[in-house]
Parts: structure tokens; sequence; C-alpha cells
């Protein structure tokens, strides 16, 4: 096993070199990449990685040119996970046999894809690399929307949002389905780790992402990706914006440990009303109006039975 | 670098990062770095800004909320320190502005035209907080 690499504080975390190139085609302001180098800061190995389909790899990969300084492949939509689980398993063989030509250079294997690779599209490809056991990472990119292609809505589109295939209007508030409990799918399989993680909370994240290196066996991540296009906000609004997420417990942060010990590993001093984060984004905008305010009243129980639910769960660790 | 048509790849094709061997890239810092033409770090986005960040190095404290926050890795960071802004990479977004904790803010945004040395002339002074200016109002 390598060393794990040493982040005491941001100074320290500053003397990385970057493995994530610039002047790719990402949004001004997008979380995407800022999630992307806070994975790839958190280690000195060598990286294998891969993205499915979705604003990552369209934005990356622009012929002529990568944003990747590490081996990465280009691949579908559905098979992100599939084609970094195949590098792992060739490395094993490799290993096995004596074939490796740096046999002390130890790899880590990072598969992203966004929510619509990740929710839809690649679940099935996900649990098959889980069910097998890979020693791989698998981060997905949680804008909650189809950003790619022009903001369709996938299982991961929170209730009341609206999104061009589930356009609110005079007869509709949007998106009528809650979201996709992703977390508690990938804990079932048996994961040894899976945490959820928000860019602004740097710390933690680094933190989880080191302990994900750390573990033998498929390890999920869920991040919280602020999309300024299809959530509506200023670009240098990311940020704020990802601390009402945070703070107003819409993403409470939690890491499920062996499928079962969850720990909670960000408690906001002061919980802001859900009110506040939805307001600030122009996807909810029509909440705001006489016609549609019950469901900000459930938006709020949802988020409050929702923590309830993880304190209790880790009261009895269980 | 010679173009070719979508019908000119093979399956299986490859773009390297780096010309010739390259190793260890997580501890070599760009500026010895041997990029291949093939990597965006030789590409720019430069006219994307409509506003620039300009950077007074006077009130910063190195606390390098701006470096972890760019999405464009355009904040340079030596030496734990703070050292200036990659215009080649920046799209403008303003996230480093908004994250700057300093009173006055350290960074800020200027349009493009604007000149530096005339913008670090006139940064805005220190803002006093609300309470101590309440008395004078009354």
């Amino acid at each position: 096993m390598s060393e794990i690499k040493k982040i005491k504080n941001l100074k320290e975390f500053s003397t990385s070199a970057d493995r994530f190139e610039g002047a790719n085609l990402l949004c001004p302001g997008c979380a995407h990449s800022i999630i992307v180098r806070e994975v790839l800061n958190a280690t000195n190995d060598d990286l294998i990685l891969a993205a499915s389909t979705g604003c990552l790899e369209v934005c990356t990969a622009v012929y002529p040119y990568t944003s990747w300084d590490a081996s990465w492949i280009h691949i579908g939509f559905e098979n992100g996970s599939t084609a970094v689980a195949g590098a792992e398993a060739m490395y094993k063989a490799l290993k096995k046999k004596g074939r490796l030509k740096q046999p002390d250079r130890v790899p880590k294997f990072v598969a992203f894809g966004g929510d619509g690779a990740t929710y839809d599209i690649g679940f099935q490809w996900i649990s098959g690399c889980f069910e097998r056991g890979h020693n791989m990472m698998y981060v997905c990119l949680d804008n909650e929307v189809y950003a790619n292609t022009g903001g369709q809505r996938s299982s991961s589109t929170p209730i009341g949002s609206s999104a061009t295939t589930s356009p609110a209007g005079s007869t509709s508030y949007g998106e009528k389905k809650m979201k996709k409990d992703m977390m508690a799918i990938m804990a079932a399989h048996g994961a040894p780790y899976v945490a959820q993680v928000a860019p602004n909370k740097w710390k933690d994240m680094v933190a989880k992402i080191q302990k994900g290196f750390a573990a033998e066996g498929p390890v999920y991540i869920n991040a919280m990706s602020a999309c300024t296009t299809e959530w509506k906000f200023a670009p240098e609004d990311t940020i704020a914006i990802s601390d009402l997420a945070t703070d107003s417990l819409v993403f409470p942060l939690y890491e499920i440990i062996d499928g079962t010990k969850l720990n909670i590993t960000y408690r906001p001093k002061n919980i802001v009303p859900v009110r506040d984060y939805l307001g600030a984004q122009g996807r909810f905008k029509h909440l705001f109006t006489k016609q549609y305010e019950h469901i900000l009243d459930q938006w709020q129980k949802n988020v409050d039975d929702k923590w309830t639910y993880l304190q209790r769960r880790e009261e009895a660790s269980v | 670098m010679e173009k070719k048509g979508w019908d000119g790849f093979e399956i299986g094709a490859m773009l390297r990062s780096f010309d010739g061997a390259a190793r260890d890239i997580a501890t070599t810092l760009p500026e010895n770095r041997p990029y291949s033409q093939s990597n965006l770090f030789k590409a720019s986005v430069a006219d994307w800004r409509i506003e620039k960040p300009l950077f007074n190095k006077d009130y910063c404290i190195d606390c390098q909320f701006c470096w972890i926050y760019c999405p464009d890795m355009s904040i340079i960071a030596r030496d734990k320190k703070m050292v200036g802004i990659d215009f080649d990479h920046c799209k403008g977004c303003g996230i480093c502005v908004e994250v700057c904790p300093t009173n006055p803010k350290s960074l800020l945004m200027f349009p493009e035209q604007k000149d530096e040395e005339q913008a670090l002339a006139g940064w805005p002074k220190k803002e006093k907080n609300a309470k101590a200016e309440e008395p004078k109002e009354d």
C-alpha cells in the first residue's frame, strides 16, 4: 500500500500540482472541476481514470486537446465504471503474473460520472462493478439534471425542480418525483465505503476521498455539483449555493462504512431554512407563488425527516 | 499541429498529454512539465472573459480559499503563497472574489480592458463595519 498524502491545512494542500488542466470548456463557475481537483489532489499516486459521457467528458476532451495529465479513458455514457473496472482487473492479472513493469507503483482507479450516467443510464454497470468488488472509486458528480444535453430531468432531479422535460407552468410545479436515494442503494451492495461530499467543505471531502483510496474494494462518492446553468444562479455564487445546500441539510454530509455503520461528518452550527436554498435558484422560482407554496412545506418536511432518520441511524449504528 | 477529420482516426486513438516520458507529474510543477501540443494547458480561454480578477498582494493573507475553489486552476500558488492569476485559463467566473475573506478584498473584478496599475492605485480602502458608522448617522 502506498503512502497517504499528508494534508493538514489549506496552505499545505496548495502546494499540490494539479493534474487537471484549465482551458477546458466547462461553464465559468462550474463545480465539476472543483470536485475533480479535490479528488485528484488528494493523492500523489498514479491515476487511471475514466469519465462517462456528460459535461465533464465532453468539455475536457475536445479534439485535439486533453485536459488530463493522467491516464484517462474516453468511453460511452453507461460504462465509465466498467472501463475502470476492466483496467483494474488487468492490473491485478498482470500483478499476479509478475509482468508489471513498475511493480512498486500502485495506481488508483477512479471513474467519474454525472448523475445521469450514475442514477439512470450506467446504473446496471455500476451495480455490476460493486457486486464483483473491484478495487476502484466511483465519483458521481451530482448536479441533479442532464445538464450536457440541455437540462432534461434525471432520477436525481428533486421534487419541484423545473427541467426541460418536466417544466413548471400553470398546471405543473415541475418534477413530481422525489430524488432517488443512491447512497442507500450503493451501501446496500455492501461496499466498504460510501460517502456524500460537497466541494465547499474541502477538508471533509479530501478526508473522505483519502479514506476511500485506503479502503479495499469498490467505493462510491456522491459529490454535490452546483450547476450554474441549469440551477440558474450567477457563476460567482457556486460556493455560496453549495454552502446553502449543506447548511440547510438538503445535502447532508455523511458516510456509510461496510454498508452498515453511518457517520454524520458535518453538523451545521446554524441550520438554514430550505426556503433560502430554494429561493437562491431559478429552477425553483415558481414555488414562491401562491399556487405551489405547499411544495415548499413538503420540501422542508422531507429534509427534516431525512435528517432525523440519519441521526437515528448514526445513534443506533446500524 | 496537423488536424485530422472525423474519419482520419483509427479506433483506439490516443492523445498524449506530455512529450516523451513523464513520471511523477503529481509532484512536478506546471513550469517543469513537458507539456505536449495536445494538452489543454497550451490552449487559452481568455476570450471568454468580460471581467477579469485582479490581485492586490498588500491585503492577501495567503488563506488559499481562491486556490481551492478556482474551477479553472488559474490561481497560481507557490510555496504556500498566492503568487498571481493565470489569465490564459481564467474564465472570469468571479468565485475567487466571492470567497476572499480579507477586508478590503485582495481580489476584485474589473472590466477586461482595465489597466492593472490604475486598478491597484484606486483599490478600495478598508470598510468600517456597520456598528462603528451608526453614531455618525445619528
